[in-house]
C-alpha cells in the first residue's frame, strides 16, 4: 500500500492517540504540580509550593520504607512461586488425557473470579476459630495458626490467596505456548538418546522461555500494584505488617487526605515499577548474542 | 497402570485445590448460621435460601447491581467502539510507526491506578461529580481503551490483508472497508474484547472504591458493607459473593479461548 502523507488510515488512530497523549501529559503535569505543593483535601485552596519536600520526606519515612521493602518481598515471592508452580503443573499435565479441555476451563475460574470475592473467600477459610485452614491443620494434628492476626504470618496468608488466584493464569498461558511449540526437536533429542529430564531441561524449557518471560513480567507488574486482597483480607494490618507501598499511598490519600505526599508516593511507585520492569526485561530478553 | 493412577490422583488434587475455595463459599451461602460455623464442618445439610433473602432485602446491594451493570456495559461499549477504530488504523501502519504507538499504549497500562485516581478524585470533589455515573463510565473507558486497542489489533492482524486490498481495488472508501469488511470478519474478536472489558470493569475494586459515592457504588465496593464492626455476616456475605461472581464465570467460560490472549494482549495466542 502506498503510504503517502494523506493515508486515510492515519485518521483512524491519530485523534485517539492525540487524546491519550494530551490526557496523559496533562495528568503527569498535574500530578507533578500537586506533588511539589502541600495540597491537602482538608484545607484545599491554601496550598503552597514546597519543592521536593514530599519526595525527601518519603526517604525519611520509616513506614514508607518498610512498605517499599514489603512490596519488593511480596512481588518477588508471588512471581517466583507462581511461575515455578505453574511450570511444574504444566509439565505434569503435558500428556493426553480425558477431559483435558474441561480441566482447562476449570482452571479459568480463579482468574475470572472477582478479586474482592477471592479475598473474602480466603478470609473465610483463614478464620482462626471456624475456618477450613485451621480445621485441616487440626486433622493433621498441627497447632492452630492465627493466619491473618499474626504480624509474622499475615503477609504469607495474603500471598497464598494471590498464588491461588494467579497460578492458573501462568498454567494456561504456558500451556498455550507449549501446545504451539514444535514437537520435532523433542523427538529428535529423544532419538539421539537424551533422557526425559534432559529433553525437558535442554529442549523444552528454552522453547518456553519467551512465554515464561512474558508471564513473569505480567505477574510482577500486577503484584507490585496488588491492592484488593490486602484491603479485604488485612487492611494493611495487623500492626502494618501487610502494608504495601500502593496500600500506604491509598491510606495517605484517603485516610490522611494528604494528597500531595500520596502522589509523591505514587510517582515513586511508578518509577520503581519501571526500573524493575526494565531490569527484568533486559534479563529475560537479552540482546542478540546468547539466546 | 501405576503411573496412570498417580497421574489421576495428582490431577484430582490439583482440581481440588483450585475449586475447593469456590465450592466452599457457594455451599456456605446455602447454610444456616449454625451449619456454616460448625466444627467439624458439615458436608451434608438441608439447604436454606435465607441468606439470599437477606441480600435481596438489602436495597444497597440491588442498586449496586444496577450500577455495576450500567457502568460496565457502557464503559466497555465505549472503549470497544473507540478502540476498534484506532486499532484498524494502527493495524494498517508500517512496522516502526505502529510499534512506537503500541509501546505508548502499553506504557499507559503500567502506571499504578493511584497515579490517576487521586487527581480525578480531587477534580471530582471540586466539580461535585463524585456521585455521578458518568465519572465512573469515563474513568473505566479511559482504562479500557488502551486495552481494547492492543487486543483488537491482534484480531485485525488475523484478517488477511488481501481482503482489504480487494475492497480498495473495488473502490471502497477506507471507512467502508473498516465497517463492511473488518468489523464483520473480526466479529468474534470484538465480542471477546467487549466481554473481557465488562469482566474487568465488573471485578474492578480500587478505582470504584475511590470514585464511587453512595448513589454509584458498584458491587465489589458494596459487598464490603457486610464487613461491619459488629462482626462479619458470613451467610449474607457468601450469598452476595456468589451473586457477584457467577455472571462473570459464565461470561468467562464463554470467551475462554480468548482470556489468556486478552490478558497477555495477544503476545501469546491461546
Amino acid at each position: 500500500m502506498a503510504t503517502t502523507a494523506s493515508d486515510p488510515t492515519k485518521h483512524f488512530f491519530q485523534p485517539i492517540i492525540v487524546c491519550l497523549t494530551v490526557a496523559s501529559v496533562a495528568l503527569t503535569l498535574f500530578v507533578i504540580w500537586i506533588s511539589l505543593h502541600d495540597l491537602s483535601l482538608m484545607r484545599a485552596g491554601r496550598e503552597k509550593f514546597v519543592g521536593l519536600d514530599n519526595y525527601l520526606r518519603f526517604f525519611g519515612d520509616p513506614r514508607a520504607m518498610a512498605a517499599l521493602w514489603r512490596t519488593v518481598l511480596f512481588t518477588a515471592l508471588a512471581t517466583i512461586i507462581e511461575i515455578a508452580l505453574g511450570l511444574a503443573v504444566v509439565l505434569f499435565l503435558d500428556r493426553d488425557f480425558a477431559m483435558k479441555r474441561l480441566v482447562r476451563t476449570l482452571l479459568l475460574v480463579p482468574i475470572i473470579m472477582t478479586p474482592v470475592v477471592v479475598g473474602l473467600t480466603w478470609r473465610f477459610l483463614f478464620d482462626p476459630a471456624t475456618g477450613m485452614a485451621n480445621y485441616l491443620l487440626s486433622l493433621a494434628g498441627i497447632a492452630q495458626v492465627d493466619w491473618l492476626g499474626s504480624p509474622r504470618i499475615a503477609l504469607f496468608a495474603v500471598l497464598i490467596a494471590d498464588i491461588w488466584q494467579w497460578t492458573p493464569f501462568v498454567i494456561l498461558l504456558v500451556m498455550a505456548a507449549l501446545e504451539s511449540a514444535p514437537t520435532d526437536p523433542l523427538n529428535a533429542a529423544r532419538v539421539d538418546g537424551a533422557r526425559e529430564w534432559q529433553v525437558t531441561w535442554y529442549v523444552l524449557l528454552p522453547m518456553l522461555r519467551r512465554a515464561l518471560a512474558i508471564v513473569a513480567l505480567i505477574r510482577a507488574i500486577d503484584s507490585i500494584k496488588a491492592f484488593d486482597l490486602f484491603y479485604i483480607m488485612t487492611r494493611g494490618g495487623p500492626a502494618l505488617s501487610t502494608e504495601t507501598l500502593n496500600y500506604y499511598g491509598y491510606i495517605v490519600a484517603f485516610t490522611n487526605f494528604d494528597i500531595s505526599y500520596a502522589l509523591a508516593i505514587a510517582v515513586i511507585l511508578t518509577i520503581f515499577t519501571n526500573v524493575a520492569l526494565l531490569t527484568m526485561y533486559s534479563v529475560l530478553f537479552p540482546k542478540a548474542g546468547e539466546r | 497402570m501405576g503411573r496412570r493412577a498417580i497421574f489421576y490422583v495428582g490431577l484430582l488434587m490439583l482440581l481440588l485445590a483450585v475449586l475447593f475455595p469456590l465450592y466452599w463459599v457457594v455451599v456456605t451461602s446455602f447454610k444456616t448460621t449454625r451449619d456454616a460455623f460448625a466444627i467439624p464442618p458439615v458436608w451434608l445439610f438441608s439447604p436454606t435460601l435465607d441468606n439470599y433473602r437477606t441480600v435481596f432485602a438489602n436495597r444497597g446491594f440491588l442498586s449496586a447491581f444496577a450500577n455495576s451493570f450500567i457502568i460496565s456495559i457502557l464503559s466497555s461499549a465505549l472503549a470497544v467502539a473507540i478502540g476498534s477504530i484506532a486499532a484498524y488504523g494502527l493495524a494498517q501502519q508500517p512496522g516502526d510507526l505502529r510499534r512506537s504507538k503500541e509501546k505508548f499504549i502499553l506504557s499507559l497500562r503500567i502506571a499504578p491506578a493511584l497515579l490517576f485516581v487521586i487527581p480525578m478524585y480531587y477534580l471530582a470533589t471540586r466539580i461535585g461529580a463524585l456521585n455521578q455515573h458518568w465519572l465512573l463510565i469515563a474513568a473505566y473507558a479511559f482504562v479500557n481503551v488502551p486495552f481494547a486497542i492492543s487486543l483488537l489489533i491482534t484480531f485485525f492482524d488475523d484478517i488477511p490483508k488481501e481482503l482489504r486490498d480487494a475492497a480498495r481495488v473495488d473502490g471502497a472508501r477506507e471507512f467502508s472497508v473498516f465497517w463492511h469488511v473488518y468489523l464483520p470478519a473480526a466479529r468474534g474478536g470484538i465480542v471477546a474484547t467487549l466481554i473481557l472489558c465488562v469482566l474487568f470493569t465488573w471485578n474492578e475494586f480500587f478505582v470504584a472504591l475511590v470514585l464511587t459515592g453512595r448513589a454509584t457504588q458498584t458491587l465489589p465496593v458494596s459487598i464490603t458493607s457486610f464487613l461491619t464492626f459488629q462482626g462479619i455476616q458470613w451467610g449474607a456475605l457468601t450469598a452476595a459473593a456468589t451473586l457477584i461472581m457467577l455472571p462473570m464465570i459464565v461470561l468467562g467460560v464463554l470467551v475462554q479461548g480468548q482470556i489468556v490472549r486478552g490478558m497477555t494482549l495477544g503476545s501469546v495466542k491461546g
